[in-house]
């Protein structure tokens, strides 16, 4: 079955998204299952939610428990002084896509 | 070591005899006053590519990081889209998905095939 | 398609467009996969056809096209931030092709990013080169390359340099490193000189580069131009001799 198939209705939705636009959160640093998503250079660093873009599966690369249940999915900001040392441009930006379960919450 | 996490490492005889930079379209589309930048196959390639991710035989992440491995190495020298299809049928030996005396045979029989033509 | 066996165009008066007269080990190699791998039931030679021709059917053009529309047209823009999916069958881009819903790569999730004055948007894909196909046609070879997909996440002003763009520290370099299903192309900033222009002179300066965001549009620049390939036999027409400019497609 083509894997770009969208998510079977039947599946259970992910509910209520843990995170809304402009929450600040740190991507956690999950132990790699094959070919990870999830680059290292963003790995344990805060940055802030830009946007809610999709629920769907966690892909087999993605997870070693996969339960087959729908998972909202967002961009995240980082500045590019947070990814990488020594880094010129104070106003410089990255953002990538990362599903709920990789992120964790950080207050203030 | 996981399989699909093997770098696809080693080089098959088969494909070290197809390293011709001369044979590869950036050499011959010039030399026939060919204009179009891509030689009648590379659709046909990238289909395939796309179909072995969608039918789970070789997914996307597993072809480029061996793509990426192989372009580095064993295929530096040889330009786009060559180097791409090199390392498609590179990655699909090291995976056993072909055999390269299949592979072998069957390329002896296509050339058969289109010079009867 | 030129193939060396191709038969001529008998009865025709116009001189048969040059062909490269002879079959490579590639092309020989490429079919011989293929017929091995629908042999081995890897996938069908039906939606292998499906794939080739939807990938035969896309190119930059399209999202030329849409950046014009954006352009000219501010409630289209509107709803082409709203649901880029949506916005783009207005101007006859389904991203549901070719199998009713999406291919394995381009998926049916697509964002159209914003430039302002104060902020310039470049696209890369580190773990793949994903790239927005249904849009933009193939990527380009250097999209691919781990040269480029390494380096633009940390030296994107660098980078960008190399492509001959140079920014102010001031505008805010975004980078959106598409690494799930989401996929992006970027609107750039409607540049000056342009007033009163049709939609089809706008989508001329359009290039797959300033939708990739390693090129700014302007008047007078219809063309990514990339390293020149030297031609032995230069194509009639061309006014440097022993020199093709290609545009990138490869």
């Amino acid at each position: 079955m083509p894997r770009s198939k969208p998510p079977e209705k039947s599946q259970p939705s992910a509910g209520k998204a843990r995170f809304k636009v402009g929450d600040r959160v740190r991507v956690r640093d999950l132990p790699n299952l094959f070919y990870s998503r999830t680059q290292m250079y963003v790995r344990g660093i805060v940055g802030t939610i830009a946007a809610c873009t999709y629920q769907d599966v966690i892909p087999e690369d993605e997870a070693f428990n996969r339960d087959g249940r729908l998972e909202q999915y967002y961009i995240v900001r980082f500045r590019q002084k947070d990814l990488w040392p020594e880094y010129p441009f104070d106003n410089d930006t990255l953002q990538t896509e990362s599903p709920e379960r990789w992120l964790e919450p950080v207050d203030g | 070591m996981n399989p699909r996490n093997k770098v696809a490492r080693g080089r098959f005889a088969l494909l070290e005899a197809l390293k011709n930079r001369d044979k590869t379209w950036n050499a011959l589309a010039p030399r026939y006053g060919v204009s179009n930048p891509n030689p009648p196959w590379k659709s046909s390639l990238i289909a395939m590519c796309d179909c072995l991710d969608a039918g789970g035989a070789l997914p996307v992440l597993d072809r480029r990081h061996a793509e990426d491995e192989l372009a580095d190495s064993v295929y530096s020298d040889i330009p786009e889209p060559e180097r791409q299809l090199l390392a498609l049928a590179h990655t699909m030996l090291s995976r056993g998905l072909i055999t390269e005396s299949d592979l072998a045979n069957r390329m002896r029989a296509v050339r058969a095939r289109l010079e009867a033509v | 398609m030129s193939h060396a066996h191709t038969p001529g165009n008998g009865g025709a008066d116009h001189p048969a467009a040059p062909m490269v007269e002879e079959i490579t080990d590639f092309e020989v190699l490429e079919i011989a996969v293929r017929e091995l791998a629908i042999e081995h039931g890897l996938f069908t030679a039906e939606d292998h056809r499906r794939f080739t021709e939807w990938a035969e059917s896309i190119g930059p053009a399209a999202g030329s096209r849409l950046v014009a529309k954006a352009w000219t047209d501010p409630a289209f823009k509107a709803r082409l931030l709203e649901d880029a999916v949506k916005a783009c069958k207005e101007i006859g881009i389904d991203w549901a092709e070719p199998t009713g819903f999406g291919t394995p790569s381009d998926y049916m999730n697509l964002r159209v990013l914003e430039d302002t004055p104060t902020l310039h948007h470049v696209i890369v894909c580190t773990l793949c080169s994903c790239y927005p196909r249904p849009l933009l046609g193939m990527s380009p070879e250097w999209y691919r390359t781990t040269n480029y997909r390494r380096r633009l996440v940390r030296w994107p002003r660098q980078v960008l340099a190399e492509f001959g763009l140079i920014l102010p520290p001031e505008v805010e370099v975004r980078v959106e490193d598409s690494n799930q299903k989401c996929r992006f192309m970027v609107l750039p900033v409607r540049p000056e000189g342009t007033e009163n222009w049709t939609e089809e002179q706008l989508a001329e300066i359009v290039t797959r580069d300033c939708m990739i965001g390693v090129a700014l549009p302007r008047p007078g620049r219809t063309a990514d131009v990339h390293p020149m390939h030297k031609a032995r036999r230069p194509v009639k027409g061309q006014a440097h001799s022993g020199e093709v400019a290609h545009e990138s497609k490869k």
